[in-house]
């Protein structure tokens, strides 16, 4: 099977560069975008397998880029992973409804967030919408 | 008078100083606008409608006297300023008035117009005053949340990029390391772990501070806490050479509490334990029922550490304390950590303290209210020291569409909960805590004060909104069901608590009838 392509959605380039090293380490293709703006855009053109996704972003924060995907025939099977500095108490749950997948506080544990995209990424692949 | 004070509610039994004193008013201030009633329950009824500038209150009304009488009033309207006037001249109640929140107490006989004016006055004033005081620290509190709220969320994106490229190097995505070297990440990526606890420390310990800490009580294993505990601090212990023991009796019942804040405050004090511990030390965990009151439970954490102080014990739990004399090796934290443990238990309605000799260890000690069927279902099920006269068990069964479930399961579940617990009726209907289970599927419960009837209008105002859930309807399906809760035979004589126990015990089978055979 050809490895997933995750979409990095983070206005940090470090943590964007940092990101990418680990997911590339586990097999995963990654593309970028740095704001709310270019990640629905990177979203049309690479058709990620899953989209990690920052709330805190220049031009559209996360929910914005949220709500267009949910909105979009073309994206809306695409599941988001969130993965944010913000706090969960007021952000989790209206993430959650607003049609992600996960809520992860920076900084993550690594090998849970990893555990979570993989399992996420194959209910996508079992056809089944996030 | 002032503008402000131009509408009088004159709470009076005595149609003679009822009068007098309106003269009084109206000779001061044409304009004025009295309005005179002669109980306390009137004065009541009254405030709800149009509530006055400033109540003037006699105190020996026909239903209702003394102390009592100003307790209603500050209770049924705690911004509307009250001078009492009273018969008597009594200076002890009137400091208790005066600390309980009335403005000013006048003795009826030796109030001259003038007085009287200026006391309605000064009350105006200063209720207004002392409101814009508590507004204005109700502000400072708010402001302090959100500026820690940013400081921790801008704090956390640095953070976060350390914790990133220090385990991509200890995991060697970049490349082979020396053991040193990773020895040395190691220490980076502990000391970037501690650094986000503060963190987090720092927003939950404003929250504590201004009582916005939130808990979801659930039906849990206090023991199986505490084994989990004990677990996630094994390593921290083996490294300093600390022994950990746990003494709890397996037959304890379940607490009602919610588990994640029960095990922060487990882990908090474990860690506490373990840092003030030497060496071939030993902490251990204990449980049992709190002897004089069986309600509770009473979890103490033992360490053979220093101890101490008595003149520190006083202090341990306030906010920001930092154990002068820690030993050096070890660092301080924020001084938030027991501050928000305290905090944490006092909202389950348990309590935190501690004992201690300088020298032979420290035992900190906290209970929690085991959970008790009966105990929450008495204020519901009872009206007038009886029985209501029917109770159903309405049930909701939520199924995922796919195994493994898709979506936010656990969300959508806890979702649907808050939407059942938002459709029914305080006063009479309990939901009941959800019960842990092994799949996906998960079943709530709710004892409602009605009949079969009643409980199917409640049920279709459920269906209503649940349906209304998206994330259910992509991934699930529910189902919602009553049925009538046979109620003990009052002829037997039992008395209320112990038919209230009969209904619990009850419904506690037939919850756990239908959940075993589904």
């Amino acid at each position: 099977m050809a490895s997933h392509k995750i979409l990095i959605v983070d206005d940090d380039p470090d943590l964007r560069q940092a990101l990418r090293l680990r997911l590339r380490a586990n097999h995963y293709e990654t593309v970028n975008a740095v704001d709310g703006y270019s990640a629905i855009a990177q979203a049309y053109k690479e058709q990620p397998n899953l989209i990690l996704l920052d709330l805190g972003l220049p031009a559209g924060d996360g929910f914005v880029v949220l709500d267009r995907l949910q909105r979009d025939d073309k994206l809306s099977s695409i599941p988001v992973v969130v993965l944010t500095a913000r706090d969960p108490q007021g952000n989790e749950q209206r993430a959650l409804q607003a049609g992600a997948a996960a809520f992860f506080q920076k900084p993550a544990d690594n090998a849970e967030l990893l555990d979570v995209i993989r399992a996420t990424l194959s209910q996508a692949d079992a056809g089944l919408p996030s | 008078m002032s503008e402000t004070s131009n509408r009088v509610l004159l709470i009076e039994d005595n149609p003679g100083d009822a009068d007098l004193v309106r003269l009084r008013l109206v000779e001061s201030k044409p304009t004025v606008d009295v309005s005179c009633v002669r109980r306390l329950s009137e004065g009541l009824a009254s405030l709800s409608e149009n509530p006055p500038s400033v109540i003037l209150l006699d105190l020996n009304l026909p239903d209702s006297q003394g102390a009592e009488t100003f307790r209603k009033l500050l209770e049924k309207a705690p911004g509307v300023p009250i001078v009492i006037l009273s018969g008597q001249n009594d200076e002890a109640l009137a400091v208790k008035a005066l600390h309980q929140g009335v403005q000013d107490y006048l003795v009826k006989g030796a109030i001259t117009t003038g007085e009287l004016d200026r006391a309605m006055r000064y009350a105006v004033e200063r209720q207004a005053l002392q409101r814009t005081l508590e507004m204005s620290r109700k502000q400072q509190l708010e402001f302090k949340n959100q500026f820690l709220s940013h400081v921790s969320h801008e704090l956390r994106t640095p953070l976060t990029c350390i914790h990133q490229y220090v385990s991509i190097l200890l995991d060697g995505l970049a490349g082979d390391m020396t053991i040193e070297q990773r020895e040395h990440l190691g220490t980076v990526l502990k000391s970037v772990n501690q650094l986000g606890a503060m963190v987090r420390d720092l927003l939950e310990g404003s929250r504590a501070e201004s009582g916005k800490l939130r808990i979801e009580r659930r039906c849990v294993s206090i023991a199986e806490l505490i084994r989990l505990a004990v677990a996630m601090m094994q390593a921290t212990a083996r490294e300093k050479g600390v022994g950990m023991e746990i003494g709890v009796d397996n037959t304890l019942p379940f607490v009602h509490g919610d588990p994640d804040r029960i095990l922060e405050v487990l882990i908090n004090l474990l860690d506490n334990a373990i840092k003030f511990t030497p060496a071939d030390g030993a902490v251990t965990v204990q449980a049992c029922q709190v002897p004089t009151d069986s309600d509770f439970v009473c979890v103490s954490v033992v360490d053979t550490g220093c101890g101490i102080k008595p003149e520190a014990r006083a202090l341990i739990f306030e906010r920001l304390y930092q154990d002068p004399n820690a030993v050096d090796n070890n660092r301080k934290g924020l001084g938030l950590g027991l501050f928000i443990a305290k905090e944490l238990v006092r909202l389950h309605g348990g309590r935190m303290w501690v004992a201690s000799e300088p020298g032979s260890g420290s035992t900190f000690s906290f209970t929690l209210p085991f959970y008790s069927l009966a105990k929450l279902l008495a204020p519901v099920i009872t009206q007038e020291n009886r029985l209501r006269d029917a109770i159903v068990l309405v049930r909701m069964d939520l199924r995922p569409r796919s195994k493994p479930p898709r979506g936010n399961w656990k969300e959508t579940c806890q979702r649907s909960l808050e939407i059942l617990e938002r459709c029914v009726y305080l006063d009479k209907d309990l939901v009941l805590p959800p019960m842990s289970r092994s799949g996906p599927e998960q079943t709530f419960f709710v004892v409602a004060s009605t009949d079969l009837n009643r409980a199917e209008i409640m049920m279709t105002r459920i269906r209503g909104q649940i349906g209304n859930l998206a994330e259910l309807s992509a991934n699930g399906e529910f189902e919602i069901s009553a049925v009538p809760v046979p109620l003990p035979d009052p002829s037997a004589g039992h008395s209320l608590p112990q038919q209230v126990q009969e209904v619990a015990d009850r419904v506690t089978e037939m919850a756990h009838a239908t959940l075993s055979c589904s």
